[in-house]
C-alpha cells in the first residue's frame, strides 16, 4: 500500500476521532452538569476540548499527502454542487472553524452558556455531516464493497469508539495535570473522573459489540453477492483472515479490559493508578484495531472496473 | 445534456485485437509506461464440450477496445471536487482542466470503465479527450485513424445509434445504466456465448 492510501487511512481515522470526541465530550458535559456545578465539570472537560482541534488539523495535513498536487488543495471546495469529496472538505473545515470557535469561547468563558451551547450543537451537527460526507464518497456503484450501509455504520462506530476512548485518555491527562498543579478542587474531581470513565467504558464496550455484529455481517453479505463484492470479501479473508481476525481480537481485548474496569467500578471506587493504566492501554489497542480495519477497507476493496 | 453528444462506434466483429489504437493513443498523448488512455481487453471463455462421442470446441475469444466513454451521466464529473472534470457543452466530450486537477484520484474510483490514467510524475489525472485538438483541426482521433481494420468510428451519438443500434455494454464491460456511455458496439458473434458461458479477461496484467 502506497503513501497516498496511508494518508487516507490517517485522515479518515483522525477526522472521525475528532468528531466522535466532540460528540462524546458534549454528552459527558451535559450529563455531568446534572450532578455537578459547571466550574468543576469544565475543569475536566475544557482541556480535553482543546485537544480536538490539533487532531483535526493533523488529519487535514495527512490528507494533503493523498493528493498529487497538494499545493492547489484549496480547489477541492469548488464543486460542492455534486461532489461528496468537496462536501467532505467543506463540512470538515466548517467543523474545525465552528468547533474551534466554541472551544475558544468555552475556554475563555466568553458569551452566555446558552449561546455557547447553541454553537456547540451546530458544530456537532456539522461534524456528523462531515463523517457522513466521508462515507458517501465511498458509496459508488463501481465499488460494491464500499457501496453499502456498512460504510456509514463503520465510520460512525469508529468515530464514537475512538472518540469515547480518546476523551477517557484526555480526562486522565487533565486530571493528572490538575493534581500536579495542586488544584484545590482535585479531590472533588476524582469522583467525577471515576463516574465519567465508568460510563465511557460502557459506551466503548457497546460500540465494540456493534462492530462485532456489523463487520462479519458485511463480509458475509459481500460473499453472498458474488462478483467483485465476493472478490472483496475473499481479499478480507485472505491468509485465513489474519488481519481481519487480529482487528476484531484487538477490539475485543480493548473492550474486555475496559469492561473489567467498569465492573470493578460498581464494587469499589476505582484507584486513579488503575484508571490511568487501563484507559490509555485500551485506547492504544483499539487504535491499532481501527488502523487494521481501515487498512483492510482500502486494501481489500475490489472495484467492478476493468 | 450536450447539444450534440460525440460518441465512438466500435465494431467488435471486425476488431482483431492488434492494439494499433492503443499504441497510436499512447504515442499521441506521449504517455508514460504505466499510463494508457485506451486499452484493448481480451475476453476469453468456453471449453471443449462432449457431444455424443465427439468433443466439440466451444472456445471463444474477442477484443474490446476501452477508453473514456464520455458518458451522458459521467460519474467522474460529479465526483470531481474541483470541477476540473467537465462535460463540454458543444459535444459532450469529458475533459480535464489540468490546472484545476489536484490529483485526488476520486474520479478514478467513480469511473466504471477504468478509463482514467493517473500521471504520478505530474500529480494529475489524464484520460482520452477525444483528441480534441485533432477534432478542432478537422482530423480524426488518433485511434480512429490508426485502426487498420476501420473498426473504430466516431460521430454524433444519435447518428451512430441510427446506423448501428444501441448496444452499449458487452462482457466484460459493466452495466451501461451506471453512466450511459456515449458508445455503440457492434458485437462479436461470440458475445452471445459470453452470456451463457462467461469467460474472463485474459490480458489483465497488460491493462
Amino acid at each position: 500500500m502506497d503513501l497516498h492510501t496511508w494518508a487516507l487511512i490517517l485522515f479518515t481515522l483522525l477526522g472521525q476521532m475528532a468528531v466522535g470526541a466532540f460528540l462524546v465530550l458534549g454528552v459527558v458535559h451535559t450529563v455531568a452538569l446534572r450532578r455537578h456545578e459547571s466550574a468543576l465539570v469544565d475543569r475536566l472537560t475544557d482541556r480535553s476540548l482543546l485537544a480536538i482541534g490539533p487532531v483535526l488539523v493533523l488529519a487535514f495535513i495527512a490528507s494533503l499527502f493523498h493528493l498529487g498536487s497538494p499545493t492547489i488543495a484549496f480547489r477541492a471546495v469548488t464543486n460542492v454542487e455534486t461532489s461528496w469529496l468537496a462536501r467532505e472538505i467543506v463540512t470538515g473545515v466548517a467543523f474545525l472553524v465552528l468547533g474551534g470557535a466554541f472551544a475558544l469561547l468555552q475556554w475563555r468563558k466568553i458569551g452566555s452558556f446558552a449561546a455557547r451551547r447553541t454553537l456547540a450543537v451546530v458544530a456537532a451537527i456539522v461534524g456528523v455531516a462531515f463523517v457522513l460526507s466521508m462515507a458517501a464518497i465511498y458509496m459508488l456503484p463501481t465499488q460494491p464493497a464500499w457501496n453499502t450501509a456498512a460504510t456509514p455504520i463503520a465510520f460512525l462506530a469508529t468515530a464514537l469508539l475512538l472518540g469515547t476512548l480518546a476523551v477517557g485518555v484526555a480526562f486522565i491527562a487533565s486530571y493528572a495535570y490538575l493534581r500536579r498543579h495542586d488544584d484545590e478542587r482535585v479531590e472533588a474531581l476524582t469522583g467525577l473522573l471515576q463516574r465519567s470513565l465508568r460510563w465511557l467504558g460502557v459506551g466503548a464496550v457497546a460500540l465494540v459489540a456493534v462492530q462485532l455484529v456489523t463487520v462479519p455481517l458485511h463480509v458475509a453479505a459481500l460473499s453472498a453477492a458474488g462478483g467483485a463484492a465476493a472478490d472483496s470479501a475473499a481479499q478480507m479473508l485472505q491468509g485465513g483472515g489474519l488481519v481481519l481476525g487480529l482487528r476484531l481480537v484487538l477490539a475485543v481485548a480493548g473492550a474486555a479490559i475496559v469492561g473489567a474496569l467498569v465492573l470493578r467500578s460498581f464494587r469499589e471506587p476505582l484507584p486513579v493508578r488503575t484508571m490511568s493504566a487501563v484507559v490509555p492501554a485500551a485506547f492504544g489497542v483499539v487504535l491499532i484495531s481501527e488502523l487494521l480495519g481501515r487498512y483492510l477497507f482500502y486494501a481489500a476493496n475490489v472495484p467492478i472496473v476493468i | 445534456m450536450a447539444q450534440e453528444q460525440l460518441a465512438f462506434f466500435i465494431d467488435l466483429d471486425t476488431c482483431v485485437g492488434c492494439k494499433a489504437c492503443q499504441i497510436a493513443c499512447k504515442d499521441k498523448n506521449d504517455l508514460d509506461l504505466d499510463q494508457l488512455y485506451k486499452r484493448v481487453v481480451e475476453y476469453v471463455g468456453g471449453d471443449w464440450k462432449k457431444d455424443g462421442d465427439a468433443w466439440v470446441s466451444n472456445v471463444y475469444a474477442y477484443h474490446v477496445p476501452v477508453q473514456c466513454m464520455h458518458c451522458e451521466d459521467a460519474p467522474c464529473v460529479d465526483a470531481c471536487p474541483t470541477g476540473a472534470s467537465t462535460k463540454r457543452d458543444e459535444d459532450g466530450v469529458v475533459v480535464i482542466d489540468q490546472d484545476a486537477c489536484i490529483g485526488c484520484r476520486y474520479c478514478e474510483w467513480a469511473c466504471p470503465y477504468g478509463a482514467r490514467a493517473y500521471d504520478a510524475d505530474e500529480g494529475k489525472m489524464g484520460k482520452c479527450d477525444f483528441c480534441e485538438d485533432y477534432l478542432a483541426n478537422g482530423e480524426d482521433p488518433a485511434c480512429v485513424a490508426a485502426c487498420p481494420l476501420r473498426a473504430i468510428d466516431y460521430g454524433p451519438l444519435e447518428e451512430l445509434e441510427a446506423a448501428h443500434g444501441d448496444l452499449k455494454a458487452v462482457a466484460p464491460l459493466p452495466d451501461a445504466d451506471i453512466s450511459h456511455p456515449s458508445v455503440v458496439f457492434k458485437p462479436h458473434p461470440d458475445a452471445r456465448r459470453a452470456a451463457d458461458d462467461p469467460g474472463a479477461i485474459a490480458n489483465l496484467e497488460e491493462l
